[in-house]
């Protein structure tokens, strides 16, 4: 129980630094904007307890904030997704039902459903912030265009980073 | 009173989602928020100590580039030095700058910088220890940069030029004529938008804009950039002007922090008179 919950906090240590010093400077114009961290979100235990992801989201987004100054955005975004995540898990889980050592990587749960479940919680995390971002509707295409493009490389990063570093997680 | 417990009890998963949510959204949506949140910025101990560690790592990438501004600026200000030589065989110097105000300029490292989101800030290695404070307007050797919106101890963050809030007042250096520039709708790092000149004014492609000067957050004269192209709004009588920044956002490295001297003197005669009609009410 405290091992899995050490190894679920320096997961979150991991994609958070990821993201802040790495992922940030990345620098590929204003179309892409990958936002890696909330694959420490996604890759939660299936198990846990929704209203504990409700709150290491919010949490974790709100640290994303302070380095983004983007006071409040992440954090709204990253509530979201943790909220719709169990109604997502439901609506793809597996036939039966998921396993107990089950998580969300590819080498675990596979390739197809791996890019549906991230793809679907992205696309939700990034059209909140994305639009708050801008605030306006002003540019609601642009913004959409961004949503997308951004969408694809953080799901690509994800799933690289994953068969990096995760590739035997448990 | 029941009732309520087991609404609660039954839909706490909501409850609890429907109040992060509004906790998020009065940040998001609070005018200045650096006052309700004033820890979560990049100002901070934690989000400073991490940006340094990293800019010291990639302070070598391109000192090349930097090595380059800082001797361009070395130039322009000995130029500028032997033409104060020069006039001071003819009359005496000003005892006060040229830009008429006396200012006081800190260096400061940028420890994080970005160009590509909407809303664009810069954490320095430099707070309130260094005498730097909220509202003071940042420049670099190559023109200005942005206002300075929180300062900590040891670190600052700065409302870059490219933030959809940002506004500076700008003129044209031949004519003096003046408007308000600020960052364009397209989100491009190289321009800005120079808004409200008036159409009597000669707008030529190449004209140099400088900051005017009057809202005090900057010297007057600082440089802004060049004229790239020009956009008749007729039914206002106004031009557009689109203008290429002469500050290369994507290499900043060293900025200097305007401190404008006679604000802190007006201040303190504001504050010694308010003390004083206090003590004589006493």
């Amino acid at each position: 129980m405290i091992i899995e919950a050490g190894k679920n906090f320096l997961r979150f240590l991991f994609f958070i630094l990821l993201q802040v010093t790495i992922v940030r400077h990345l620098d590929l114009g204003i179309f892409f904007n990958p936002f890696v961290f909330i694959a420490a979100i996604l890759m939660l235990p299936f198990r846990l307890n929704k209203s504990i992801v409700l709150l290491v989201a919010f949490a974790t987004g709100l640290i994303i904030d302070m380095f983004y100054n983007t006071m409040g955005m992440n954090a709204a975004a990253c509530t979201l997704m943790a909220f719709c995540r169990p109604a997502i898990l439901r609506f793809y889980a597996p036939a039966g039902e998921y396993n107990a050592d089950a998580n969300a990587t590819v080498g675990s749960m596979g390739l197809r459903w791996m890019l549906s479940y991230a793809g679907t919680l992205i696309i939700l995390h990034h059209t909140v912030l994305f639009y708050l971002e801008m605030f306006s509707m002003h540019n609601f295409f642009t913004t959409l265009f961004k949503v997308v493009l951004s969408g694809i490389a953080t799901l690509i990063l994800i799933l690289l980073t994953q068969s990096l570093f995760f590739r035997n997680a448990s | 009173m029941y009732g309520i417990i087991a609404f609660l009890r039954k839909f706490y998963f909501a409850v609890l989602f429907v109040v992060l949510e509004i906790i998020s959204l009065i940040f998001v949506f609070s005018n200045n928020y650096y006052h309700e949140a004033g820890y979560f910025n990049s100002s901070n101990k934690i989000a400073g100590t991490v940006y340094s560690a990293y800019s010291g790592v990639t302070t070598y990438f391109n000192l090349k580039k930097v090595n380059q501004q800082l001797a361009d600026e070395n130039a322009r200000l000995l130029h500028l030095a032997s033409e104060i030589k020069d006039t001071s065989a003819h009359k005496k110097i000003p005892k006060t700058n040229p830009f008429g105000q006396e200012f006081n300029f800190i260096l400061a490292e940028v420890i994080d910088n970005s160009t590509n989101l909407p809303n664009n800030y810069i954490t320095l290695n430099g707070g309130s220890d260094q005498g730097i404070g909220e509202g003071m307007g940042v420049i670099s050797p190559e023109g200005i940069v942005g206002v300075v919106v929180k300062v900590s101890s040891h670190y600052s963050v700065v409302m870059s030029l490219l933030h959809k809030k940002a506004l500076v007042s700008a003129m044209f250096k031949k004519s003096g004529t003046f408007g308000t520039l600020s960052w364009g709708e397209k989100m491009d790092y190289r321009f800005a938008t120079l808004a409200q000149i008036p159409m009597s004014e000669k707008v030529r492609v190449g004209d140099t804009i400088v900051s005017s000067g009057f809202s005090n957050t900057f010297p007057k004269g600082i440089m802004i950039g060049e004229v790239e192209s020009v956009k008749e709004i007729p039914e206002q009588y106004f031009y557009t002007v689109r203008v290429k920044l002469s500050t290369d956002f994507k290499n900043l490295r060293y900025v200097y922090v305007v401190s404008d001297l006679r604000k802190i003197e007006k201040e303190k005669l504001e504050d010694d008179a308010a003390n004083g009609l206090n003590e004589k009410a006493k």
